[in-house]
């Protein structure tokens, strides 16, 4: 149902919703209405830039606890009414955009550590708590979530649960979807569930797995219960230049073969390197910039540091040793912060793949092509920030200085670039993407990135939510 | 507009989302418009709109506690605060500014200082703070705010007519240094008052030795507006306090609306939400809390009772037991 601003049924349905989860708690304000309408994808960004209005929701609720949301979705269903959770807002792919007005669902007021279990080793918390607040509340119980996402101080727990995002340690300690043990999920038509406390069993497929990377298309997940880890005794860096990007791939890769165990590997192609390296860093020099990290106990550290450098050593290079190792560690949130992240108004975004070894190169080579080919205007960097034993992920950027004026003509002009890149890295073995999620941005390729496997999820998404109340325009649904 | 002068905040911030973590007031309200993101985007609308400006925004930006935890944070320490002041300001010159703040404003415009006592120093009595609490030796000044709160809710020509008053008063009293225990006017005399020396009790006062553990809560003013982290915990050091740090970590702000000077007095629900927070990151509530701010000192005692919370002056002047 869509809701009119002038009908008195949205005071009824106020009215009910206030109900559900107090007065207090649910807002028509004008501000919030606007605050919620932007997220941190560009769309909206440059609609508002324009001065055009974007989709608003009706409502803002923000209940307390996993029961209000249940009567939440109870209220929704019955009115057949648009729910879209939103925790930091600041996904880039559009997905928490109540892009059909209806109810925001706020998971921000759901912030409370509830546990800390000293002998397991993990925590368990409420999904709306902001991941820095989460990390504090960790290491003051003298341990660490070891999730460093540039995004740390914006996202909520949640919000990483739902597009399955990465931290910048994440070569050691994994993606979220590696640090959860078990959540709490409101479904759609308001039922709580659980799934399993341990990760690891033989009972059936995984159904913790079926709800990390939904982006709120499945129902809310409410708590989490998550790996944590002691502070490691020390965490050290090193970096190395190499001629080309190439180099400095086979480099990393190597390490990664060699079955070492580093933290953090992050390689940057020329362009970012002459770009980026030298704005953030200072460090003013001509190749690819690589970097890497161990942490643990110092012995076993200082030993997996010196193999990684005989590795790096073996091929042409520049030595920059731990001091610009670790200035990229100490600034790695400042890439993040304006003026050094891009914006309006230029267009940018952000090509986010992930691919095996084998291919990582022909998808950045065939992505850096086909863009420049077809938009010589726009620039293309990227650089590999999460590496796994089997490949590594391409956080390859388009920078457009001067995108159309008209709102309209911008938007067809931004998705062409993203259509053009992302079918030629699907058609290399690429995948969409690695941690940022799907959203509106990326909902129109799900159907190609899939294939046939794309009905599973349909089905899925159809059995689940039955009136299409969860998020509605989103992950191709 | 004055907003204008914050187009490159306005900009920077509207789509920014790096220093939400410290929004004092978006953390206990949960409203993305409560942030400064939320509210740099409400300024682009207002350079739009200023006629039709909604009534929603003007609350919100009355409704910001003005820490500058987040200006403080960002690594290009874009004036977010500052950005506020001028749509407040901008608000207040359109006649758009809301009932309680015009009657709050023209309560502060009624201040008329005194000077009493005797010393070569002159100190500073704040709203809320006690003559009793005065440092022994030095003249006092009273008789209101010094024009801080009615700059920061947007009248400035008001606040131009009062700290006036308060400069004559000053500089009739023929003192060359005056001391403060409140932050927010100690901010103000610092950056305005020219040929006297301008010292925060935490920098003036010596006090009496003490043994115990204490925690300190930042002031905004001292922190984020004067990057004075050290000298309130090195008096409280000096004396023989043991310090532990409060709370998960030192950059948010835990001084409950402090930044707003009289943020109580618009707000009491929001400020009871504020001290709600500080005291659900206590350690324990037996714990002893020691500020630097009179206001932070008194919001917490009116609204966390349940805390033990102590001016800075009065454990250095009588210890903690």
């Amino acid at each position: 149902m869509k809701l009119n601003q002038e009908n008195y049924l949205l005071s009824m349905l106020h009215s009910e919703l206030a109900d559900a989860v107090g007065r207090e708690y649910v807002s028509g304000n004008a501000a919030d209405r606007l605050g919620h309408s932007i997220d941190y994808y560009w769309i909206p960004e440059m609609w508002h830039d324009r001065g055009r209005e974007n989709p608003k929701p009706d409502f803002i609720v923000h209940p307390g606890s996993a029961e209000e949301v249940a009567k939440v979705m109870k209220i929704a269903n019955q009115y057949k009414i648009p729910v879209t959770p939103w925790g930091g807002g600041s996904g880039s792919q559009g997905g928490a955009l109540p892009i059909y007005g209806g109810i925001i669902l706020d998971t921000k007021r759901m912030n409370k550590v509830l546990a800390v279990d000293t002998e397991s080793l993990t925590v368990t918390a409420e999904t709306g708590i902001n991941t820095q607040h989460l990390e504090w509340a960790v290491e003051k119980a003298g341990f660490s979530t070891m999730h460093f996402p540039a995004s740390i101080a914006c996202a909520t727990l949640g919000g990483f649960l739902a597009h399955r995002g990465t931290g910048v340690l994440s070569t050691k300690y994994g993606k979220i979807e590696d640090m959860v043990m078990s959540v709490e999920v409101v479904t759609p038509t308001g039922e709580i569930i659980n799934t399993l406390p341990v990760p690891r069993h033989a009972s059936g497929p995984d159904l913790t797995m079926i709800y990390l990377g939904s982006e709120g298309t499945l129902g809310v997940i409410t708590k989490v219960t998550m790996k944590i880890h002691p502070i490691p005794e020390t965490r050290k860096f090193h970096a190395f230049l190499f001629k080309d990007m190439h180099e400095a791939m086979m480099a990393g890769a190597n390490i990664m073969r060699s079955r070492l165990h580093p933290c953090v590997i992050r390689l940057y192609d020329e362009p970012e390197t002459a770009k980026l390296i030298k704005r953030v860093l200072n460090i003013d020099k001509q190749g690819a910039y690589l970097v890497f990290g161990f942490d643990g106990p110092e012995k076993i550290v200082d030993l997996e540091m010196e193999e990684a450098c005989k590795i790096c050593r073996k091929r042409e290079h520049e030595d920059l040793g731990t001091e610009m190792g670790q200035a990229w560690w100490d600034h790695r949130y400042k890439f993040f912060y304006p003026p050094y992240m891009f914006h309006l108004p230029q267009a940018f975004g952000t090509l986010d793949t992930v691919a095996t070894f084998a291919n990582i190169e022909k998808v950045y080579w065939a992505m850096k092509n086909a863009v420049n080919d077809k938009y010589p205007e726009a620039v293309f960097i990227g650089h590999f920030s999460h590496w796994y034993e089997w490949g590594a992920m391409l956080y390859a950027r388009f920078i457009v200085e001067n995108p159309p004026q008209d709102p309209h003509e911008a938007t067809l002009y931004y998705n062409s670039i993203w259509d053009l890149a992302i079918r030629a890295a699907i058609r290399e073995g690429g995948v969409i993407n690695e941690h940022h999620g799907v959203g509106l941005k990326l909902g129109r390729l799900m159907k190609e990135l899939y294939g046939p496997a794309f009905n599973v999820l349909g089905s899925i998404k159809k059995a689940i939510d039955p009136n299409n109340i969860m998020n509605p325009g989103k992950m191709g649904f | 507009m004055h907003i204008d002068n914050y187009n490159d905040t306005i900009n920077a911030c509207r789509f920014c989302f790096m220093c939400r973590h410290l929004s004092a007031v978006g953390n206990v309200t949960f409203r993305e418009s409560d942030t400064p993101r939320g509210r740099a985007l409400l300024t682009g609308k207002m350079l739009r709109e200023m006629k039709d400006l909604h009534p929603d925004y003007i609350d919100t930006f009355y409704r910001a506690e003005l820490s500058a935890a987040n200006r403080f944070h960002c690594v290009s320490h874009y004036d977010e605060a500052g950005l506020i002041m001028a749509a407040r300001r901008d608000i207040v010159e359109a006649g758009l500014a809301p009932e309680n703040v015009k009657k709050l404003a023209a309560e502060l415009v009624k201040a008329e200082f005194t000077v009493e006592g005797s010393g070569s120093t002159l100190y500073y009595v704040d709203l809320y703070s006690d003559k009793a609490n005065a440092p022994k030796d030095c003249k006092i000044i009273s008789g209101g705010d010094t024009g801080r709160a009615l700059e920061v809710l947007g009248f400035v020509k008001e606040a131009e007519t009062v700290w006036t008053k308060f400069q004559t008063a000053v500089k009739a009293s023929g003192c060359r240094t005056i001391v403060t225990s409140c932050p927010a006017s100690y901010d103000m005399m610092k950056k305005r008052l020219d040929g006297v020396k301008v010292l925060h009790s935490s920098e003036f006062i010596e006090g009496k030795p003490g043994s115990g553990t204490v925690y300190y809560l930042d002031s905004d003013y001292l922190k984020n507006y004067n990057d004075n982290m050290q000298a309130p915990r090195e008096l409280l050091k000096k004396l023989g306090y043991e310090l532990k740090p409060f709370g998960t970590n030192t950059e948010e702000s835990y001084s409950a609306g402090e930044g707003a000077v009289v943020y109580d007095r618009l707000y009491p629900e929001l400020t009871a939400k504020l001290c709600g927070r500080i005291a659900g990151l206590a350690d324990n509530p037996a714990d002893v809390l020691v500020t630097a701010s009179p206001y932070t000192r008194f919001a917490l005692n009116k609204y966390a009772p349940q805390l033990r919370v102590l001016l800075l002056d009065e454990v250095a002047a009588r210890g903690i037991k």
